[in-house]
């Protein structure tokens, strides 16, 4: 019989592209795909430097090498222990400390690893109330942001370097005179203990402003949500209660934008085998394709402009239907909207799904929402009766701060004489109609503290290096209002003061290292019961720092009744629409607003949908591109159109990039980027958006026009990036077919070979038998696994030239689809990292067998023998072998090509960051996913010690997580032993979702993808189901 | 017809054969010296900053070796000890000693002893203590004996071969956990008999994967 290797011929246009050329079958992009290794990726000219002359400087190097043979002895090397034990600490193993990293929706519960006194890697926490134990993607990278050579490490004064006891003496002088005019601008961190200070600051300064800025914060939301229930509340949505679920310019699965929480609820409800509650719907409303839209069974385009309109139309059929007089009322205060092109069936549709399941069903809209949305939101939810089912209320007790309008009116008035701006960076991101940089120039006196020398620091007078949160006490309360710990795992790097320090000061608190301050807070906030129960105070403090909270501290739940009468009124104050395009800011999926503009594990790793690493792009739809003269940007050379976005007043320039599945006549792009005044960050990476944004409209600059200048810029693109040739890659179906036919997927696949295997691997005798899988049903696509896994393996960063190379080196890649038409299609995320293949294509091409079979069924990478051919990276069918082709750990990353030139070595905190159980890789060598190998062989020792002198086999293995499942908040990545066959990974292995990829290589893999099942509603008609057919 | 050479030229073939015979010996030797694990590493015995005696200590008064290298049978490293645990002692026996100088500089000062390293594994190789120690490879079969070693110095290569030796067979080092610390203890002729059996019963099946010990 004749046996299938070959790849099927491409003859029709794959049901999954990646990019427009993929679609359309582009002959250059498809013999790509037929070369040894990605066009471009191993040419090595250096810019500027002929090879005759990089020779000569070589060849003058190597005889200078040889010179003596010092190199071939060991050097000496010290072995220095401490001088006094330090408690729990043991040479060679992690200790975890709980302790949260705060932001703005909350606080994200963490577990830090350290070792030898340094953090070097932060997991979720698994015992806090707000967590499974999954995190985010900026939470991972919080780890680089602390070690940061680029953080701000003086006290300056004026410019020039002094040191904590002046600026002590300034804020003892500050507090002996009074303080008038005193006013804070300070970030929202959610700590009672800042709180605390705060208010014994207001007694001690009467007249004292406290402003709170968060450039991506949700005032308008909170705006709408206390007229329509109270000053104080807040909304808890119950994503696990509800099986229709409407979310309208809301990016709610996405843990950046607003915690890991929201997505396993929704994660909960999506598995199609489950008995008991159905699986739920999802309709989305967007302008852009966000990791939501991803997930939705009906996504609409809608403008941003158009939400207000649509929202009209959704709840005039629920007013009706359901007769709410309530609803009615908000509805009739809306300012009457002129035309609509929206597709009415499709709300009809949404909204007859909503009508059959009140109480069930839940409408939701994003924190960036203007207010009025909001107010209309919450009449509807309430008359489908979601109120106390699918939408909670809580009352949080935190105090009101002023806006930074009203500090900026401050300021204008004359009335502020000294401004702390603790964190933040308002001369950056302040709206632009307040022209910050200006107005602080009038200040007399500013003290700025942060981690980084920004903009704001420029301008200021005092610059006071703030310490990490990985660095000092403090306490924050979680989502739903746990008061959690802020643990220190490491004295400050730089010196750097907390804002508790700051506060403290100001208020003639004598210094200290301690966490006094938290304690006080601590002991004042603890249910009375609790400390009985453990017994003491101290008992109290420490169960507190060991488990990272303090259980029974939750905001107290509240009845939700909407108020008509305030609602209504919100949903007066819409602004008319203004014509034109609009464009739309973005949280940035690399630098959130602006925060992480220098973090550049964030930078490289790809946006969530673009696939655009260190910059940002105003993303059009093709036909409002096609319209504005804007060309496609694709291929292997990646170059856009630099268009000029103007208000009429201010103007920005950005390069400009075709995004599927955007709404028409709306353009969109991410905040944070572009900063070009502080030496601290990366420079040239992106493009300011903030010029454009203003107070009364954060969310959208209406009525702008664009010009294409006609130059260039060269974007680092990866969606093409490790192209995979074969048919049926990634496959998804909906739940009637599923339940007609439960493995569709696997009867879908190019049928496997009947034929042995092509390779052969050394028997498996171990017992433990490793294997993973990858959920495509919850899988969102939101990085955290992949900025997990370059924190716990010390995966280089190489920057943009060489990822426009194709060299990024992620061990584990997010593939992202799309499937249908360019102007609408949906879309779909697979994570790719090593599949560990049984028979791996991988291991017989290497001449020196550096990458071997292990007995537990690891492909395993041997460094220090790999030569460097590259072999098994071309013979690997899945793409996910990197090599290094410079030694991007010692090399600065513009000097690469100067070879031996440039200087050599890793900055000593950058060292500190660096994961002591793997190895940090050299030039020339290649390296790929190894299952965290150092975490097996961690778990495999540990019970072989457990064992001592019994057998081996009577003592199981403890249970133990990789990195990337780790970290994943919706639990679709599960690794685990596959030949036990009652562990998790085993049972959904055999789960009739599951299938492999590249079936008819017969290469055994052992990751098993479960494909993703979809629900639409079979009242409007979908687009005709795709099952798998990319490439 | 007269002669071409002189006669001195006679000796030539002689000469060239000798240096020839020079050449390749320093050759040998020179790769023996500086590229075979045997010299660069076995017999490695560095002047350290304390004279510290493990043959007064462990050989003569007996002391365990736990009581300083207290991690080796949690962690992956056998700590070198803080100057506090040298302290815990030395305050009482033999406090003016000059030999205890450099101690007693780094207690008052809080500055640790700097240690020359003697054993060091390449940085790619990740060698556990505890899960040895733990199954029955005592500290003898590594280091030699520490108990008769005035100064310590490497006294096997720690090559990979070398490991590999006993990763194919154990029986050659497993001995009763209770022995692991005797320095001194040895089964003698009984080792391979002792060693199967220890194997099969505790089933000790070293890995001999290349991911066992690089990550």
């Amino acid at each position: 019989m004749k046996s299938h290797r070959h790849h099927p011929p491409r003859d029709r246009v794959p049901t999954h592209w990646r990019s427009l050329r993929d679609r359309t079958n582009d002959p250059e992009f498809l013999g790509s795909l037929e070369t040894e290794f990605s066009p471009g990726a191993s040419v090595g000219e250096p810019p500027g430097l002929s090879k005759r002359a990089f020779l000569k400087l070589m060849g003058a190097s190597i005889a200078l090498a040889g010179v003596g043979l010092t190199g071939c002895r060991r050097p000496l090397a010290q072995l220095v222990p401490f001088t006094k034990g330090a408690e729990w600490t043991l040479p060679g193993k992690f200790l975890y400390y709980a302790t949260s990293m705060p932001t703005r929706w909350g606080a994200m519960p963490l577990i830090a690893s350290t070792s030898d006194g340094r953090p070097t890697k932060l997991e979720g926490n698994p015992l806090h109330p707000v967590s499974n134990g999954g995190t985010d993607s900026f939470a991972q990278a919080a780890i680089l942001d602390l070690y940061d050579p680029g953080r701000a490490r003086e006290f300056r004064e004026n410019g020039k370097i002094t040191d904590a006891q002046a600026f002590t003496a300034f804020l003892r002088n500050l507090n002996q005179t009074g303080g008038k005019g005193l006013a804070f601008l300070v970030e929202k961190t959610n700590s009672p203990t800042r709180d605390r200070l705060r208010t014994e600051l207001e007694r001690n300064f009467p007249g004292l402003l406290w402003a709170e800025f968060e450039p991506l914060g949700d005032t308008e939301a909170v705006q709408a949500t206390e007229a329509a229930f109270g000053t104080g509340t807040r909304l808890v949505p119950k994503f696990e209660r509800a099986d229709v679920i409407l979310a309208l310019d809301s990016d709610f699965l996405n843990p950046i934008e607003s915690g890991i929480g929201y997505a396993a609820g929704f994660a909960t409800r999506r598995n199609p085998d489950q008995g008991g509650a159905p699986m739920n719907r999802l309709y989305v409303v967007e302008n852009h394709f966000t990791l939501t839209g991803g997930m939705a069974d009906h996504r609409l385009r809608c403008r941003v402009s158009d939400m207000a309109n649509f929202v009209w139309h959704l709840g005039r059929i629920v007013a009706e239907r359901t007769s709410d007089p309530a609803l009615a009322t908000v509805l009739g205060a809306f300012p009457t909207l002129g035309n609509t092109k929206l597709d009415e069936a499709w709300i009809e549709a949404c909204a007859k799904d909503l009508l059959a399941n009140p109480t069930r069903s839940l409408v939701l809209a994003g924190p960036q929402a203007p207010a009025p949305i909001h107010a209309v939101v919450h009449a509807i939810n309430s008359a489908l009766g979601n109120l106390g089912t699918t939408v909670l209320g809580v009352e949080d007790p935190s105090p009101r701060s002023a806006t930074i309008t009203e500090l900026a009116a401050a300021v204008s008035a004359g009335s502020v004489r000294t401004l702390f701006i603790l964190g933040g960076n308002p001369a950056f991101n302040a709206p632009a109609d307040l022209d910050f940089p200006a107005l602080l120039k009038s200040v007399p006196k500013i003290v700025k503290l942060g981690l980084f020398d920004d903009e704001t620091s420029r301008l200021a007078h005092w610059q006071i290096p703030a310490a990490h949160f990985l660095e000092a006490w403090g306490d924050v309360r979680a989502a739903n209002g746990t008061y959690s710990a802020i643990q220190p795992m490491i004295l400050p790097l730089w010196g750097g003061w907390s804002e508790l320090d700051l506060l403290a000061g100001l208020l003639g608190y004598p210094a200290e290292e301690g966490p006094s301050l938290v304690r006080t807070t601590m002991e004042a906030l603890a249910p009375a019961a609790l400390l009985d129960q453990v017994g003491g105070p101290d008992q109290l403090w420490n169960n507190f720092l060991r488990v990272g909270f303090l259980p029974g501290t939750e905001f107290l739940p509240k009845d939700l009744e909407c108020s008509t009468a305030s609602a209504g009124k919100i949903a007066g104050s819409l602004l008319p629409e203004k014509p034109g395009l609009e464009l739309v800011f973005l949280q940035s999926s690399s630098v959130d607003d602006g925060r992480h503009a220098n973090n550049s594990w964030l930078l490289e790793t790809p946006d969530f949908v673009t696939k655009l690493t260190w910059d940002n792009a105003l993303l059009v739809s093709p036909a409002t591109a096609a319209r504005l003269g804007i060309s496609p940007t694709d291929g292997f050379d990646p170059v856009a159109d630099l268009v000029e976005v103007s208000d009429g007043i201010r103007t920005i320039t950005a390069a400009a990039m075709v995004a599927p599945g955007h709404a028409d006549d709306s353009l969109s792009i991410a905040l944070g980027f572009g900063h070009t005044e502080a030496p601290a960050f990366v420079e040239n990476v992106g493009f300011n958006a903030y010029p454009l944004r203003t107070a009364g409209s954060p969310r959208i600059a209406g009525g702008v026009t664009v010009q294409v200048t006609g130059r260039k810029y060269p974007l680092a693109l990866t969606q093409e990036h490790h192209a995979m040739e074969g048919r049926d890659l990634v496959r998804e179906g909906t739940l009637a077919q599923y339940h007609k036919t439960p493995n569709f997927a696997e009867s879908t696949g190019h049928a496997a070979s009947a034929n042995a295997a092509l390779y052969t691997h050394p028997p498996l005798t171990a017992a433990e038998q490793w294997g993973m899988t990858v959920d495509l049903n919850t899988c969102t696509g939101c990085n955290a696994c992949v900025v997990a896994c370059q924190s716990e393996n010390n995966v280089p960063v190489v920057g943009k030239a060489q990822v426009r190379r194709n060299r990024d080196m992620a061990w584990i890649r997010i593939d992202r689809y799309f499937s249908g038409t360019p102007e609408n299609p949906t879309m779909l995320p697979q994570a790719v990292m090593c599949q560990h293949c049984e028979n791996a294509p991988c291991e017989p091409v290497c001449p020196v067998n550096a990458t071997v079979h292990s007995e537990d069924g690891l492909n395993v990478m041997a460094y220090n023998r790999c030569i460097g051919t590259r072999y098994c990276a071309n013979n690997c069918p899945w793409k996910v072998r990197r090599f290094n082709y410079f030694d991007y750990n010692q090399r600065p990353l513009d000097e690469l090509y100067i070879g031996p030139l440039a200087k050599k070595g890793m900055a000593d905190t950058l060292q500190m960051a660096k994961n002591p159980n793997v190895t940090v890789r050299m030039r020339g060598v290649m390296e790929k996913c190894t299952f965290c190998i150092q975490r097996i062989e961690e778990a495999k020792i540990g019970r072989l010690v457990a064992a001592g002198p019994t057998p081996k086999s009577a003592t199981p293995i403890s249970p133990f997580k990789v990195a990337c499942q780790q970290a994943c908040p919706n639990e679709s990545l599960v690794f685990g032993d596959i030949a036990d066959s009652k562990s998790r990974v085993a049972r959904l292995r055999q789960s009739p979702r599951g299938y492999t990829m590249f079936d008819f290589l017969n290469v055994a893999p052992r990751v098993t993808y479960l494909v993703r099942v979809r629900n639409p509603n079979p009242a409007l008609a979908a687009q005709p189901p795709p099952i798998g057919d990319a490439h | 017809m007269p002669n071409i050479f002189p006669k001195s030229a006679n000796l030539v073939p002689l000469k060239a054969a000798v240096a020839m015979g020079l050449m390749a010996a320093s050759a040998v030797a020179g790769v023996t010296y500086y590229f075979t694990q045997e010299y660069t590493r076995a017999g490695y015995m560095p002047i350290q900053p304390a004279p510290f005696s493990h043959k007064l200590h462990v050989g003569d008064l007996g002391m365990d070796c736990r009581y300083c290298h207290n991690a080796v049978e949690v962690s992956a490293h056998s700590n070198i000890p803080t100057t506090e645990s040298c302290m815990a002692c030395h305050t009482q026996i033999r406090p003016d000693s000059p030999k205890l100088a450099p101690v007693r500089k780094s207690w008052q000062s809080g500055l640790p002893i700097e240690w020359v390293r003697i054993h060091k594994a390449p940085d790619y190789v990740y060698f556990n203590h505890a899960v040895h120690v733990a199954r029955g490879v005592s500290c003898v079969s590594c280091h030699g004996p520490v108990d008769r070693m005035e100064e310590v110095w490497q006294d096997k290569s720690q090559s990979m071969s070398w490991c590999l030796d006993c990763h194919r067979a154990p029986e050659s080092a497993l001995r009763p956990l209770q022995e692991v610390y005797q320095m001194d203890w040895t089964a003698g002729a009984g080792q391979q008999e002792l060693g199967k059996k220890l194997k099969e019963a505790w089933e000790v099946q070293p890995s001999t994967n290349c991911g066992a010990c690089h990550r």
